[in-house]
């Protein structure tokens, strides 16, 4: 595990550099201030339809069996899986697992089934964790009724592949909480030792 | 003279006589008799309730029935806090039991966590002592345990199996001596009467100067109202485990006794009633 450490100055610098690229971009990043305080965390809402499946059921190798008769979609270029109608929302921050994933996928792992499309809201948040000394991603994924996707279904969405490396870590990686900062927005996050790679490539 | 280690137990075995009502506007079969139950202030509401949901289910048709919540006087009770903060917090200065409202119908997406299983309750609580850890030990300590380790702590507190549990946990209560205490204290201040939900932030046990910060210090630094001025009136009651400790009590020891198994210190700041 890495022994990566942000200060939370440097975690700051970092924000605003990603900002400015966003910016370029266009894909959507904003800096959200705490009431009351000087922090403040990153924030970025994205809609993407997403074939909806139930259980798909995945074998090591990555590829669906027999009892499985849907599978999963990347809802997008930079995204991990799709998920259901409940709400939850995780994303990869290990940017090198990610682009395997979908290599992977590209390899015809992936296969499309008919099932009917729905947008689903995703909400990122990145704030700084004093506890970790690092980045965390809180993430949800939302029905456009407001309905999140639960743990297990973000689990089912998660290509094997990425999932395995994901639950060789000490802990779960993708953990369900309440943020700090906004109790409501009930969301799942990511280990920190992924995210801190995630800033430290930004950086 | 109390052994330290008594305290651990009357930490571990503290209840709350609770009566679990059904909410009226659920469709039963038959009128719904109370439940009560004592539960363990230590513990996870949707852990220690599976009787008070077969009670309850008992009355009521499948088409009714969807995921279980509980509300106190008008407030949904998250779960993944434990159930001597949810008291604590909300009611501790009521006539006992304590009287919980459960539903069966319109869950609260906006206040809660969903509660599907068991391992969301574990997922959550070894996240908990992983985030402690980071802040004690760098990590080091958990990292350093093998799978089966975890494993028992989670075990301990669902079983209630007090040695089961401290087997394990006592090595992430550890110190060097030199360094005097852990690196920063776990710890969560709660209070009713603001929109951030909790306090959490980095806090030595140690000064620079290697004097042992008190449970004082802690609040002077991260809630001064909680401690009143010279010749004030006391406005709160600073709360762990249904007790309030003496403020000069060193953090170092609070953090090590009178923490909850997730390894965090969880501090209620309730306003002093008004009788």
């Amino acid at each position: 595990m890495s022994s990566c450490l942000l200060e939370e100055v440097t975690f700051h610098r970092c924000c605003q550099m990603l900002l400015q690229q966003s910016e370029q971009l266009r894909d959507g990043w904003s800096w959200e201030p705490v009431q009351g305080s000087q922090e403040g965390y990153l924030r970025k809402t994205a809609l993407k339809s997403a074939v909806i499946s139930s259980n798909p059921v995945w074998d090591l190798q990555g590829s669906i069996s027999d009892s499985g008769s849907h599978t999963s979609c990347h809802s997008g270029p930079d995204e991990q899986g799709e998920e259901k109608d409940q709400s939850v929302l995780v994303a990869s921050v290990d940017a090198d697992a990610t682009n395997g994933a979908i290599h992977d996928d590209n390899d015809g792992v992936c296969m499309v089934s008919e099932g009917s499309s729905q947008v689903l809201q995703y909400e990122y948040h990145i704030m700084y964790s004093c506890s970790y000394s690092t980045p965390v991603l809180y993430f949800r994924a939302s029905t456009l009724e407001g309905r999140s996707l639960s743990l297990e279904e973000m689990w089912n969405s998660v290509h094997p592949n990425f999932r395995l490396r994901l639950q060789n870590s000490p802990f779960t990686t993708i953990t369900q909480q309440n943020r700090g900062v906004h109790e409501a927005c009930a969301a799942s996050s990511s280990g920190p030792t992924q995210a801190t790679e995630l800033c430290t490539d930004m950086a | 003279m109390a052994d330290d280690k008594d305290v651990l137990r009357d930490v571990w075995f503290g209840r709350i006589p609770t009566c679990f009502t059904l909410n009226q506007d659920e469709v039963t079969e038959r009128e719904a008799e109370p439940y009560y139950l004592l539960l363990p202030r230590v513990s996870y509401l949707t852990l220690v309730t599976d009787k008070v949901k077969k009670h309850f289910l008992k009355l009521m048709k499948t088409e009714d029935v969807e995921e279980m919540w509980f509300e106190y006087e008008g407030t949904p009770l998250k779960w993944h806090y434990p159930i001597g903060v949810l008291f604590d917090l909300h009611a501790s200065n009521t006539v006992l039991p304590w009287t919980i409202t459960v539903h069966f119908k319109n869950f609260p997406d906006l206040d809660l966590l969903h509660c599907p299983s068991n391992s969301v309750i574990e997922a959550h609580f070894m996240s908990s002592i992983k985030e402690a850890d980071a802040l004690k030990h760098k990590s080091q300590v958990i990292n350093d345990m093998q799978k089966k380790d975890h494993k028992q702590l989670w075990m301990g507190l669902q079983n209630d199996k007090f040695d089961q549990f401290w087997a394990i946990n006592r090595k992430l209560m550890e110190y060097s001596t030199e360094e005097g205490g852990f690196r920063y204290i776990p710890f969560r201040i709660y209070q009713t009467m603001s929109d951030r939900p909790f306090i959490q932030k980095q806090f030595r046990p140690v000064s620079p100067e290697g004097n042992a910060h008190t449970l004082s210090d802690l609040l002077k630094e991260m809630y001064p109202a909680a401690i009143p001025n010279e010749g004030e009136q006391k406005r709160y009651q600073v709360v762990i485990h249904g007790i309030e400790p003496l403020l000069e009590t060193p953090l170092q020891w609070l953090s090590e006794h009178l923490s909850h198994p997730d390894n965090f210190l969880h501090i209620c700041i309730i306003p002093v009633p008004s009788d």
